[in-house]
Formats: C-alpha cells, structure tokens, sequence
C-alpha cells in the first residue's frame, strides 16, 4: 500500500506540533491578563507560564523531529504509516464520531430542562440505532431502563438529586413509595 | 511489642459476628460504590458514616475500612471493563486491564485486580502493625520542599507511562499541569484562565476530567471504529471464567509486582496528602522499568494490573499510619475516620499507643479483616461484573456513555462538569487518534496541584530563593531519585523502540512503500 509523505504520521505529527504552537501562544497572552500579586514572591502567572515554556520546548521537538523524519523517512519507519483521517467527507467513521459529539453536546444543553432520564434515553437509543442495533424491543428496553434504573440509585441510594425535567414526577412517585 | 494483646484483639475482632458482617457489609458498598464512574471510597465513607453513629467504635470502624477497601477495588472494575476508572486510584490499572479485557481477559484482569488488592492491602496492615511509629516520624518530616520534590519525583515516571514519543508524553503532561491552573490561583485568589465564567473559578473537577478522557473517548473511537467497518457492532466477550482467583502460573508471574506495589503503596500512602492516585503511577514506573519486558506493559499483561492494584490497597494501610500514631489524616477517607474516632471519645495521636494500645490494635486487624472481606465480596462478584463485556458493543458503547456522564454530573452536581467531561472526551478521542499518551495528563492532573502549592509556599517562605532547597536532605533524596527515574526511563523507552521496531520489521511492514511526492 503506497502512503503519501502528506498522510503519513510524521506529517500529523508536524501539523499537530504547529497548532500547539498556536495555541500555546495564545496560552501565553492568556497568562499577560491575569492580576499581579503585590509582595508575592512567586506571581500566580508564574507556575502556568513555566508550564507553558515546557510545554513548548517539547512541541518544537516534536516538530523538529517531525521536519527530519519527512525529509529522510524510510518505508518501514513506523512514523511513514498512514495516520488516522479527520476527512468528514471522505471518512463515514469520523463522520459518525462528529455526530456523537454533536449528540453530547445537545445533551448537556437540554440535561437540566428535559432530565437525565429523557435525553439518556434519546442519546443511548439514537447512538444504538446509529451502530445498528434496529430491532425496537431492545433498542428502547435498553435505553429507557438503563438511565432509570442509574437514575433510581443515584436518588434514592446516593442521595444525589438529578435534574427530572418532564418526569419529576417519577420523584414525587419514589418520594412516596 | 505487647504479642499477647496484639494476637487477643485479632481475635477480638475476627471473631466478633457484629465486626464481621459490618465489615462484610461495608465491603459489598465500597466495591458497589467504587464501580460506578464518578463514585469514590471517600464518598462511600461519608455516605454511611452516619449510620456507623449508633454502632460501637470497632464495629463502625469495620464498615468504613470496609468501604475503603472495597472502594479501592471497586474502582478498578470499571477501569477494566469500560475504560473508565472508577476512582482516581484505579487511573493506572486501565493501562493493561482494559487491554486484558478487550483481549478477551476480562476475568482473569479481575481476579488479579482482586487477588492484587487483597495482597496489598494485606501487606499495608502488616507495615502499619508493625512499622506505623517509625513510618510516621519519617513521613511528618516533610515540609513544603519534600512535598515539592515528591510531587517531582511523582511526575519523573511519566516517561515511562508515555509510550512511544516522549515528546508528546512530555508535551500532555505539561498540557495536564497547565489544565491544574485553571481558576482562582491557590494563594492569592487570582482569576487564571477562567475567561468570566463563574464554573471554572473552582477549576476543573478531576473524575469529569477523567471520565471523559478516557471512558466518552473510547465510546465517540468506539463508535468510529464501528461505522468505519474496524469494529463488530456484535463483537462481544466469550471469555468463559473458569476460577476467580489467579492460577498459580499467574501468581509466580505477579507475586514481585504486588509486594513492590503493596510497598510503595503504603510508603506513599504514609505521607500526608499524598495517596493511591500518585502511588499507582509509581509503582506501575517502578515494576515497568524493572521488568525483564517493559515493551510488554501497556499491552495487557497482569504485571501492570498487580503493580497498581496492590499500591493502591496498600495506600489504605499507609494512611491509617499517620492517623493513628500523630492523629494527622494521611487522605480524605482517613480524615472521616478521624472524626469517627473523636465521636466515639477517642483522640488519635501518639498517647493513643500508651492509653488506647488494644483499641490500635483492634484497628489493625479491622483494616486486615476490612483486605479479607473484599477479597470473598470480589470473589463472589467476578462472574457477575465479568458479564459487562459480554454484552454487544453496539449495546454497551451507549450505556457506558449515559453511565459515565451521569458519574461526572454526580461529584457537584452540575450540568457544567457534563459539558467539561464531553469536552475531554472529544480531546481525549483526538489524542488518541494522533498518538498522544493520555495517561501523562492524568498524572499531571494529581500532581499539579501539590506541585504549584508547594512551589509557591518553598518560595514565599525562603523570599523566593529557590536555592534554599540545598538545606532539606530528604528533598534532595527524592530529586536525585526522580532524576535517576528519568535517566532510567529513557535508556528504557530506547530499549522499548528498538524492540518493537524490530518486531514491526518482522511482522512484515515491508509491504508499506513510502512514496515521495
């Protein structure tokens, strides 16, 4: 199998060794906003630049190692092995992965007004039908009972209070029972 | 040493039916407890200690050394069937358990978990019984430039959990300490990083954190990998367990890594502040760079399980060393216990062991009934838990996501740690794509905290001379140590590389043309 010099992990590696430059950079700038301490010994932007500076020695190693291997990479280097694709239209698994994402992102949005229970439900039953799982007895048995039955340990054995949303009820139900 | 009233209260204790089947009961709840992401022993311990109110002092002391070994092993049975740790002190066991259970050896990374916990906490009862004042005295000696240099000797195996590129271990690492200085700086309450958000002033909660590094990236690759075509949605474990502790075969294999690990374990676990989430990573360095085949560890062998399993058990005899013989707490589950004892009248510290001697001694062998009532809880359960892995991936990915986001939810109850455990697991899925060791960001995560502390107070006590360190042996000790660590590692991780390229060479990667463009 023929891999481009573009596609191989020592050029993930030198793009990725570029974007942390970036974002330690930013980082930094970050740090140029945070309050002085009068007569501190050590200012509290200290510790995360020193973080910052280690972080950025080893990025420029990686990417010096990165420019040598591309220039006199042999065949059977591990770093000329095909690295794993971020291509959404190219790749259906990382479409998927992005979708599964976006899911958990709508989940967080609407854990507190619709309730663990009824967005565990649809996150759990739209990732199984979305890894294949079709047949409707399992596919809403499991997603409904799971994020129940965690719900019911969590509330009435841990003491710990999660949002119900449309099914506060159900509280008031186990509250009495 | 008093041999008659040390034997008398072991038998107190193992013969008392209200101790038994307390502890019993709180070994049941600490590994229940411990199982659920999100869930800790020190949880478990304040969540039952008000029913320990009414019990007398050993019976209530039996269930919460209960919970807290339980807790201990509990952690790890998530760790090794979902990729996600239930507590921080199993954060190291996911690094061969979970290759052991996707290899099919599920069981047989649980029972070793099992056998490992039992044998480390075993040997922290002996050390504590034997060795707690002499323990106690070294480990109080530490002041902020020994807690400084531990923190620094901690971070030094971090080579040696990187894999293959020490340049990115080193860049997460340093990627996981910079996450620690998020929100309101430790001494002054200055605003790091928190870009007007009210949630990030606490900074950020660490089982969130680690919830979604490692079990909501394995579902988002997991899924991925399913759809792409790499990964059977049936895929499912057949692995039939035909016993539930190691053979012996695995015992001979293991044996050195659970008494080093149990060791360190409880060393580590002597020092105020320091507990199993740091010993873990350490003894799983130690015996890694030991072992005749490092490039093994992280494959999924049962050395790496013991390594970790028996320090973090051995941590709870270690903690109990300090509590019992200063009456300072050596981490938060033993700062409960503290409060147990001083309810029931009895003041921890070094008078316990001239006005109280039977009642330590009864604590010791709590804490060893504590390690045996875990080990017949993990034996009666491996079967059960083993099933997780037996259901069908396309199943278990979403369950293992609504589980996991729950656990992150539960620790402040709040839908802000949700968004940060997604977050890193969307982070923790690109890390993993592109080869980044996620296991640095862990450790630098327990770390960074106790390194900033303790840099920042070294330096405001000597007028920010940080040459002053010179002046602390121990100090010194532990960065020599760490600097041989890392020297150590390096040789190692070379050894590693060369090893596998060979390997890779003779598996026939020479079908891989590399054609210039």
């Amino acid at each position: 199998m023929e891999v481009k010099k573009t596609q191989s992990k020592a050029f993930a590696n030198l793009i990725a060794s570029i974007l942390l430059l970036c974002f330690e950079g930013w980082a930094w700038y970050q740090t140029t906003l945070i309050k002085t301490a009068k007569n501190a010994a050590v200012q509290p932007s200290a510790f995360p630049r020193i973080m910052i500076i280690g972080m950025t020695v080893f990025t420029v190693t990686l990417l010096i190692q990165s420019v040598i291997k591309l220039s006199s990479m042999k065949p059977d280097d591990p770093l000329a092995q095909k690295a794993e694709s971020l291509n959404l239209v190219a790749d259906k698994g990382v479409r998927a992965a992005f979708l599964v994402i976006f899911l958990c992102c709508l989940y967080v949005y609407f854990f507190k007004s619709l309730g663990y229970v009824v967005v565990s439900f649809l996150l759990s039953a739209i990732i199984m039908w979305l890894i294949g799982l079709r047949k409707p007895a399992p596919l809403l048995l499991i997603s409904s009972l799971v994020p129940l039955g965690m719900w019911l340990i969590f509330y009435k054995f841990l003491s710990v209070n999660i949002p119900m949303g449309w099914l506060q009820f159900l509280r008031d139900l186990v509250d009495k029972i | 040493m008093d041999w008659n009233l040390l034997f008398s209260s072991y038998a107190n204790v193992f013969l008392d039916p209200t101790v038994l089947l307390m502890t019993l009961l709180g070994a049941v709840g600490g590994v229940l407890l411990g199982a659920i992401p999100g869930m800790t022993a020190t949880m478990g311990v304040a969540l039952l200690i008000p029913f320990s109110f009414g019990m007398d002092l050993i019976p209530s002391v039996g269930l919460l050394l209960g919970i807290y070994c339980g807790g201990m092993y509990g952690g790890s049975i998530s760790a090794i069937l979902i990729h996600a740790p239930g507590t921080p002190s199993a954060a190291a066991t996911l690094l061969d358990g979970y290759p052991m259970a996707q290899k099919g050896e599920a069981g047989k990374a649980l029972s070793v978990a099992m056998f490992s916990s039992f044998c480390g906490g075993v040997i922290g009862a002996l050390i504590m019984t034997f060795l707690s004042p002499l323990v106690a005295k070294v480990a109080m000696k530490f002041t902020s430039a020994e807690m400084l240099m531990l923190a620094v000797f901690g971070l030094s195996v971090i080579i040696s959990i990187s894999g293959k590129s020490i340049s990115k271990g080193l860049i997460s690492a340093f990627f996981g300490m910079l996450l620690c200085t998020i929100g309101l700086d430790p001494t002054y309450s200055k605003q790091r990083f928190t870009f007007g958000v009210t949630s990030l002033k606490g900074g950020l909660s660490f089982i969130p954190v680690l919830i979604g590094l490692f079990a909501v990236a394995e579902v988002i690759a997991g899924v991925e990998r399913i759809i792409a075509g790499r990964e059977s949605a049936q895929a499912k474990s057949t692995e039939k367990i035909t016993r539930v502790l190691p053979d012996g075969k695995t015992i001979k294999q293991i044996w050195a890594n659970i008494v080093s690990g149990g060791i360190i374990g409880t060393f580590i676990g002597a020092i105020p502040g320091a507990g199993g989430d740091i010993a873990v990573f350490v003894s799983y360095a130690f015996n890694k760079g030991t072992s005749k085949h490092p490039e093994k560890w992280g494959t999924g062998i049962p050395n790496g399980v013991a390594s970790t399993e028996s320090a973090n058990n051995g941590c709870s005899g270690g903690a109990m060393i300090p509590l019992l013989s200063l009456g300072v707490p050596g981490d938060s589950v033993t700062a409960i216990l503290l409060g147990a004892f001083i309810m029931k009248g009895i003041q921890p510290g070094p008078m316990m062991y001239v006005s109280e001697l039977p009642t330590v001694y009864k604590v010791f062998a709590a804490l060893m009934l504590a390690n045996l009532a875990m080990l017949i809880v993990g034996c009666a359960g491996v079967r059960v838990f083993a099933k997780i892995v037996s259901l069908e991936k396309r199943m278990l990915y979403p369950i293992i996501l609504v589980v996991s986001l729950l656990g992150a939810f539960s620790i402040n109850k709040n839908v802000f740690d949700v968004g940060v455990c997604v977050a890193f697991g969307v982070i923790g899925w690109l890390m993993n794509k592109y080869e980044f060791p996620l296991s640095p960001i862990l450790l630098a995560l327990i770390l960074g905290p106790m390194c900033e502390q303790n840099f920042v107070r070294f330096m405001d006590l000597n007028k920010g001379d940080f040459s002053q360190i010179i002046h602390y042996p121990i100090a010194i000790g532990f960065f020599v140590v760490a600097v041989g660590v890392v020297i150590y590692s390096l040789i190692n991780q070379k050894k590693i590389n060369k090893r596998e390229k060979e390997a890779l060479a003779k598996a026939g990667v020479e079908d891989v043309s590399f054609a210039q463009e």
